[in-house]
Formats: C-alpha cells, structure tokens, sequence
C-alpha cells in the first residue's frame, strides 16, 4: 500500500474515532442540559418553549434539596476516610518490601474490580445480619462504609501513581538533616505527594457524590441524588430530572479540571 | 524509581499505614463474602432467617435451568460488551497517546468527566436521546428520516450501548497508559526495517499494549456481569441479567439465602472465566 494514502488513511480513523468517542461521551449529557431547560411538563421534542421554570422548581422541592444535602454529606465523609486510607495503603503497596505484599496489594484494590451491586448486595447481607444481632438498622453511615470499600482502592491508586514517582531520597536527606518522623512526613512527603493526595480526594468525592449502586443497598430509607431519581424513573420521569442533572454537573467539570490542574503541576 | 525499602511488619511505620486497609477489606470486604457464603446453607421463612445448615438453597439452584439461562445471557452481554469496548478504545487510546498530544489533557479532562459523573444521570440521558420523541429521532427527522428510525430504546441493544458507554473508559484509560509506556524507539525501528505504517502497527504495537487490552477486558467483564441500571432503565427490565435477578430474590422474593448463593455463583463463574482465559493466553505465550 502507498505510504501517503496509508498516512492519511490513519488520520481519518484516528481523529475521526476520537471525534465520535467525545460525542458520544457527552451524548446524554448535552441531551440532559437541553431537556433542563424546556417549559412543558412532558420530557419530548420538540419543546413547548425555553424556560428556567424547572429550576425554580428544583430549588423548592424539599425531596430533592434534602438528596443533594444528603449526597454531599455521605461524599464529603467517604472521601475524608478514603483519601487517608489510599494514601497510606499507597506509600505501603510502593513504597516498602515486605512479606507478604502482594496480598496486601490484592486486599486494598480488590474492591475495584468487584461489580458495585454485588458489594453492595454482600455488604448488605453483612449489615443486615450485624444489624440484627447488634440492634442496628441500615442508613447513612453503613452508606458511608460501603462507599469507603469501595472508593479507598480508587484513591490508593491514584497516589500510588504519585508515589512510584517520587524520589525516597529527599526523605533521607531531611531525615539526614534532623528532622523526626513526623517531621518528615509533614514538610517532605505530604506535599510532595499532595497533587495526588488531592486529585485522589476530587474523584473520592464525584465516585461517592454520584454513586447509586451502594447507596441504593446500604442507606436504608435515606435517599441522595442517584437513588431519588432512579426510584424516580421506575414512576414516570418528571421534569426536574434534567435540571437536577445540569445542576450536579456543574462543579463536576469544575472538580475534574481542577483536579487535572493540579496533578500537571506535580 | 527503584525506592523499596524493606520493612517487617513489626515496624510501625509499615503497620500503621497498612492496618487501616487491611482493617477496613477484612472487616468490610472479606468477612461479608464469608457471610454471604455462610447463609447460603440457611433458609428465610415468614421473612426471617433460619439458622438451618442445609444445602436446600443449592439445589434449588442446581436444579431450575431457569437461573442459568439468565446467567449465559449476563455473559453474553459482558463479553459482547468487553469485545466492542475493547474495538472501540484501540484507536481512541492510540490516538491520545501519539497524536493528539497537543489536546492530551483536555481530551483526558472530557473522557474523565463523562466517566465519573452520576450513572444514573448519563443512563436516563441515554433514555431521553433514545426515546421516541427522544433527542435522536428529533435530530434525524430534521434532516429528513421518517420519524421513530431510532427505535431500539428497551431492548437488549440499548443496554449493550449503556454497558459501553458506562465501562469503555476503562479500555481506554488501560490501553493508553500501556501504549504510553511503549518505548517509541521501538516502532521507529519498526520503519527503518521498512515496514509499513500498518504493519509496524499491527507486530509492534498491537503486542505491546497486549498487556493493557487485557487489563481492560478483565475490568470490564467483572464488571460487566453486574450491570443492574443498563437493563433495568435502559432495556426496559424486559431481559433480565443476573445482578436484577439477584436483587429481586432479596426484595421481592426476601429470599436471602437464594440472593447469596447468585451472587456468589455469579463471581465464581465470573472469576473462572478470566482464569480460564489467561490459561489459554498464557499457553498460547508458551507455544511460540
């Protein structure tokens, strides 16, 4: 085959498969911003008229206002838990030769590729039976442990990237120059590892902000944004769908290319 | 970087940062899959658990066909889904990493964002561009397609393109940073040899990202069998595959102990299957 018309040949496939794939990416996602705002009551093309009526609504519907507050606490708890776990699951699984560590490896990231209802079927039966012995009920805070089981292996990769790359050597020399243990870790080891520790902390947050498998088996009768709207959809899909949607996806972008941010600077 | 340091465990700077993981996957991870295990061999009766010690679950499940057609569909789909993924992902991943490194962040910013966002948003997006009167049909007829072309919403293939949508970045992101790592010296050998574009491609390449093709394939199938949102919004719940299965024993039929040994079947199955085929891989290594 001639070189140029193979040249050109892979520029059609590769631009043209990348073009399709960003498409295709955000296919329900720009459906989801337009349906946000039209005025009618049914979600159909065409619209009855452009208006931000629905937000309003958003805004004054208690059931929703109470998920996203309930969405946000569970996320901001589980990512505290699993950004610390990750991280020092991340210096141990890098970081140190020992007996015994490619168990430790399997144990802290096996929740990754474990199907997300499964876990959270197997930590329901878990709760449940604990639960009856102990006299406890499902609710936020078996959610908050599900999503940590979940999202800590996530977070323990992501610094681990950080720690394969960083240099033990500048601890040495800090220790070297004096400082104590946790001299070391507070001015060397923390903020060198600090872009990954934080963009660990960004994708904790969205995985748990926007998870619907665990939540919907671990938090009882308490509802957040993925749950309120799937038990939603099995009824009828109501108008404040979309602009639910467009409101959650808004610090999402912004979470996400802050988090880009600061790993480029690392 | 080789920076490995050797540690015991009786040295608190490895016990301290290791005990909270262990601590959480032993106590939140496997101890409930021993429990899972444990119930299957108990039975509910008026909507409580009995502590019988029977194998009444099991052979249930040995002996209604019913289960296991619903099992081969769940693998059908997982493993058409890992195929087109996989299909798909090799030339987006190969363009991140060679050609568009001008765009490499942003592009990754994008792909990113559209993965970690609420499932259950992008899933009922999908539902909105599907349907009828829907996105899709909307845009065709404009251009002059009769209504209602796009008319596959509730069926097994609007779940397969769920499936897809929801898992293919994980091919993605495998096989790009697998073809990140190619040393590039590598495939402008390839040229000076005097092969072409294409076949420096396909003997040079191709086997050096094999590691993060089967990477991806291995996420993507595990993962893939316990699809629940894809067939239950988007193929309209008419087909069922095994996670909703799974679900309905416990809450419409609470049947706990049935639920536990699915879900245990399910991976076990699901775990086989990716051994079996890294045996075939690996013997196939050996061969040549």
């Amino acid at each position: 085959m001639n070189h140029r018309v193979e040249a050109r040949l892979a520029d059609v496939l590769l631009y043209g498969s990348m073009a399709a794939a960003l498409i295709f990416f955000y296919v329900p996602i720009f459906t989801l911003i337009a349906f946000s705002f039209q005025e009618g009551r049914y979600l159909t093309l065409p619209f009855e008229g452009f208006s931000l009526k629905w937000y309003g609504e958003l805004f004054r519907s208690a059931p929703a206002l109470n998920a996203l507050w309930n969405s946000t606490i569970i996320a901001l708890v589980a990512t505290l838990a699993a950004t610390t776990i990750g991280t020092m699951a991340a210096i141990v699984a890098v970081r140190y030769r020992f007996i015994g560590k490619r168990a430790f490896q399997g144990l802290s990231g096996a929740p990754l590729a474990f199907p997300q209802l499964l876990l959270g079927i197997v930590l329901l039966l878990w709760f449940s039976v604990l639960g009856r012995w102990f006299g406890f009920n499902t609710g936020i805070v078996t959610a908050i442990i599900g999503h940590v089981v979940y999202i800590a292996p996530f977070a323990m990769v992501i610094v681990a990237v950080q720690v394969y790359n960083f240099d033990p050597v500048l601890e040495d020399a800090a220790r070297d120059c004096g400082a104590g243990t946790w001299d070391v870790y507070r001015y060397v080891t923390i903020p060198i590892l600090w872009p990954g520790i934080f963009s660990a902390a960004i994708f904790s947050f969205l995985l748990s902000w926007g998870n619907f498998y665990l939540t919907y088996s671990l938090a009882g009768s308490t509802r957040t944004i993925p749950t309120f709207i799937f038990s939603g959809i099995a009824i009828g899909s109501s108008p404040l769908y979309p602009a639910i949607a467009a409101v959650v996806f808004v610090p999402g972008i912004l979470l996400v290319i802050l988090a880009n941010r600061m790993r480029q600077r690392g | 970087m080789d920076g490995e340091i050797t540690r015991s465990w009786r040295d608190p700077e490895l016990f301290v940062k290791a005990l909270p993981s262990v601590l959480l996957q032993t106590t939140c991870f496997l101890a409930p899959l021993l429990m899972t295990f444990i119930l299957t061999f108990q039975r509910t009766r008026d909507f409580q658990l009995r502590w019988t010690w029977d194998l009444a679950t099991w052979t249930e499940i040995f002996s209604k066909p019913h289960y296991w057609t619903i099992l081969g569909h769940t693998l059908f789909m997982a493993i058409a889904c890992v195929i087109v993924c996989i299909v798909l992902a090799l030339p987006i991943a190969y363009g991140l990493a060679t050609r568009f490194k001008a765009y490499e962040n942003e592009i990754k910013t994008l792909i990113t964002f559209a993965f970690i966002t609420d499932a259950t948003l992008k899933t009922f997006g999908w539902v909105l561009f599907l349907d009828k009167k829907g996105g899709a049909n909307f845009l065709l007829s404009y251009i002059g397609f009769p209504p209602e072309t796009v008319a596959f919403l509730f069926t097994d293939w609007a779940t397969l393109l769920g499936m897809v949508y929801n898992l293919l970045p994980f091919a993605i992101f495998t096989i790009y940073l697998s073809i990140d790592n190619i040393d590039r010296s590598l495939i402008l050998a390839a040229y000076d040899a005097g092969a072409s574009k294409f076949r420096a491609h396909w003997e040079v390449t191709l086997p050096l990202c094999k590691p993060g093709i089967w990477a991806g394939s291995v996420l993507i199938f595990l993962l893939g069998v316990g699809v629940f949102l894809e067939p239950k919004v988007l193929g309209g719940g008419k087909s069922p595959m095994s996670a909703e299965l799974i679900r309905q024993t416990f809450e419409t039929r609470v049947n706990w102990p049935l639920g536990a040994a699915l879900t245990l079947v399910l991976m076990i199955v699901a775990v086989f299957i990716v051994l079996l085929f890294t045996r075939v891989a690996g013997m196939k290594r050996a061969a040549t």
